[in-house]
């Protein structure tokens, strides 16, 4: 027999059926041809109407379900995203995962003395320079929305210049109107070499919403235009959280999300056929006492599980998600429990673009020492749905067969076999400790949070990131300084 | 008479019951300013009370406030020459820029079940909206909502604005939102923060003083 000739089944999460599938997406055409939506921006309103959907009150509109059908054909089924130096690092298509920070925390864990405080743009540089030496880590977002920008107009254009200069992996990155994101086109076609150069080698993606329900302002469908136009990929998720914006029930919360998503990938494949776009809701859930929107809620990880169903089953795009963050205040058990919940449930599932690693407080606070666990709990992760290969040289029967006639004193630990293959059959965790507790007592009785920190103070001072050039960064100085 | 089937109902959030029960303390001659008062506004002090508790979850105390609501439409045609006394008047809203809604329309629930009366201007509110419909309402409580750090600017826009108009002394000003902190608050000259609704209605009632 040759070795490696068995497959090896690659764990995977099934959450819906073909018949559950089905319904939820039907259910989202419904809401299109039969409730509507409110439509903001008067050039998407006239392209959609000259498109086949009908106007029925004042700038609400309902739309056929073969525009939804078509939108989702011609939109590409996978979405490369390079990093800085042009590698196609995030081949995102069919089952390849990839987690990233997430964006706007309005507070952060300072590194020095763990107080909660104000994010600054030092914090987006730090995050970015973390994430670059992270090996699991693969894209980069601005983890805060800082207070020290001189232009607050401006703001994203600042975080967007302050990750270039910390990180070559991709960036995803937010814009507030068609002022600013023009800007940060400007430095990513400075940093790619040009325009075509960006267009065949994108590293950035953009992170747009919808309103919640059913409500497209207008700035937002410049952004989506502006990205189409430019093929810069783009996701549109909407706040379609169960019991706040949407429905309480799972299924109606993802309806109305994928209906809510519909909408931005018709609007976006009429103004550029084949143009990117990553599909995907963002369906958490309101929690009932506290009324806080959540970030470590199993609801979203189910989500998105079904997602990623309905991408198999139907939709074919790559889709938008989220992991590796919590509801708690601090880096604690709480933290560490809901962060691993969703990132080992995010990679059985096949989610595409997990950002959000590294988030606390439900999206209000992020931690640099988060993203170092998230780090570690993802190479776990990944070990996981590897699967178990089985073939002759995993079955080991001639190394059974050595040891047994090694004589009583031999075991598997001294075998050849072990040396050969402990690296690639065992997870070998780099942050996580298995160590004896007098030696662990003797390295200061450390915990988690103290370890991951201690790790991101590191990187922060040993990581170097390949620098840009000169010229480059000045250029981007100079088009900050004339904001 | 005692109002305690009444309590009971809205506490339920038992709209039926309620809104009969209110009809026949109309019919048997009480109040209306008492129904309202020593029934409807009691029974939500009480579902306040079970919600700060966590006895309670946020969809039950809102059926609760719907409730509340329902009756008052009962009890309305009842008031003499329509003086309903509520305990203030609050304009509520989201600040220019800014299009989250959610945290802003429970807080307005929750003040409405607590007896206030409430002019929601919705979302992307500009400052001189705010001062107008303060102006036009005679409003006692402005509320500002805010979840994005860069739309927060405009709350302070707006406490200018009501100091240029003249009418900074005749309203408080309270607001909240997820990046809202106490000391913003202070250091912007609002009267007061509150981190959650439940904690809306405490602070809205300690700036007018009815507890
Ligand atoms: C749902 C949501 C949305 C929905 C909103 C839908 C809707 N109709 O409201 C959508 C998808 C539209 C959305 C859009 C955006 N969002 Co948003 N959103 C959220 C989310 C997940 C939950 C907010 C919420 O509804 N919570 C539930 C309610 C009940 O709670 P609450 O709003 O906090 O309100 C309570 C208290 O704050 C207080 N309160 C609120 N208002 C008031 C007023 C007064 C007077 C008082 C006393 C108290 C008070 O009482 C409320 C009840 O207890 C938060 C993250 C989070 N978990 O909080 C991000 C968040 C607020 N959004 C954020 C961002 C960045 C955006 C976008 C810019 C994203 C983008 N890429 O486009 C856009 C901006 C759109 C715009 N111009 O406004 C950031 C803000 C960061 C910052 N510091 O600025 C957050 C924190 C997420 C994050 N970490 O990135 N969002």
């Amino acid at each position: 027999m040759e070795s490696g000739s068995i497959p090896t089944f690659q764990p995977r999460l099934k959450v819906l059926n073909h018949r559950q599938a089905l319904a939820i997406h039907t259910a989202a055409l419904e809401i299109l041809e039969k409730t509507g939506i409110k439509m903001e921006h008067n050039e998407s309103l006239d392209m959609l109407a000259g498109a086949g959907g009908r106007v029925f009150d004042k700038d609400w509109i309902r739309l056929p379900a073969y525009l939804a059908e078509e939108a989702i054909r011609s939109a590409p089924r996978q979405i490369a995203l390079y990093d800085q130096l042009g590698n196609k690092t995030m081949p995102m298509v069919d089952e390849n995962p990839f987690y990233g920070t997430g964006s706007d925390t309005t507070f952060t864990l300072d590194l020095e003395t763990g107080e909660r405080r104000r994010c600054i743009l030092a914090d987006t540089a730090n995050f970015a320079k973390l994430v670059d030496g992270l090996e699991n880590i693969s894209f980069a977002m601005s983890m805060g929305n800082p207070e020290d920008v001189s232009k607050v107009d401006y703001i994203y254009v600042y975080a967007f210049a302050e990750m270039v200069k910390n990180t070559n992996k991709p960036i995803v990155f937010i814009a507030d109107r068609s002022e600013d994101i023009a800007k940060i086109y400007d430095i990513a076609c400075l940093v790619a070499g040009g325009e075509d150069q960006l267009r065949q080698k994108p590293f950035l993606l953009n992170y747009s919403e919808a309103i919640s329900p059913l409500r497209f302002p207008a700035h937002v469908m410049d952004r989506l235009i502006f990205c189409a136009r430019k093929g810069i990929p783009i996701c549109l998720p909407s706040g379609s959280n169960a019991g706040g914006g949407a429905p309480v029930t799972l299924a109606g919360a993802m309806a109305m999300g994928i209906a809510e998503n519909l909408v931005g990938l018709i609007v976006h494949q009429l103004v550029a056929k084949g143009a990117p776009f990553l599909f995907g809701p963002n369906v958490s859930a309101l929690d009932m006492k506290s009324a806080v929107v959540s970030y470590g809620c199993p609801e979203w990880s189910l989500t998105q599980g079904a997602l990623a169903d309905m991408r198999d089953e139907i939709y074919g795009l790559p889709i938008w998600s989220f992991a590796g963050a919590s509801d708690s205040k601090v880096v604690d058990a709480q933290a560490g429990a809901e962060a691993m919940f969703s990132i080992i449930t995010a990679m059985l599932s096949r989610c595409n673009l997990i950002h959000d690693n590294g988030y606390l407080e439900y999206g209000s606070t992020s931690s640099l020492e988060m993203v170092t666990i998230a780090n570690e709990l993802v190479a776990m992760a990944r070990f996981f749905i590897k699967g178990i290969p089985v073939n002759e040289t995993t079955l080991a029967l001639d190394a059974l067969e050595r040891v047994k006639n090694a004589g009583p004193q031999a075991f598997f630990l001294m075998d050849d076999h072990t040396f050969e293959n402990f690296e690639q059959a065992l997870f070998l965790p780099k942050l996580l400790d298995r160590s004896r507790y007098d030696s662990w007592e003797a390295d200061g009785s450390k915990d988690l949070y103290t370890r991951s920190n201690e790790e991101a103070k590191r990187i922060l001072s040993e990581h170097q990131v390949t620098p840009k050039d000169d010229g480059v960064l000045k250029e981007i100085d100079d088009l900050l300084k004339a904001l | 008479m005692s109002y305690q089937t009444l309590l009971d109902a809205v506490i339920k959030g038992d709209i039926k019951t309620a809104t009969e029960e209110t009809l026949k303390a109309v019919d048997a001659g009480q109040n209306a300013q008492d129904i309202l008062d020593q029934g409807l506004i009691e029974a939500m002090n009480v579902v306040g009370g079970k919600f700060s508790k966590g006895a309670i979850f946020v969809p039950q105390m809102l059926r609760s406030a719907k409730t509340m609501q329902e009756c008052v439409e009962v009890l309305k045609p009842h008031f003499q020459e329509n003086a309903m006394t509520t305990k203030g008047k609050i304009v509520l809203g989201t600040v220019k820029g800014d299009l989250h809604d959610i945290g802003k329309n429970l807080v307005g629930m929750m003040l409405e079940g607590a007896g206030f009366s409430i002019i929601d201007l919705g979302v992307d509110v500009a400052p001189e909206v705010f001062v107008d419909k303060i102006k036009e309402a005679k409003a006692d409580v402005l509320g500002m909502s805010a979840l994005l750090s860069t739309t927060m600017p405009s709350m302070s826009l707006t406490i200018k604005a009501l100091a240029d108009s003249g009418l900074r002394d005749t309203v408080k000003v309270i607001i909240g939102g997820a990046p809202v902190t106490r000391k913003y608050a202070q250091d912007i000259g609002a009267d007061s923060y509150a981190p959650d609704a439940g904690s809306a209605v405490l602070e809205a009632q300690k700036l007018l003083n009815k507890t």
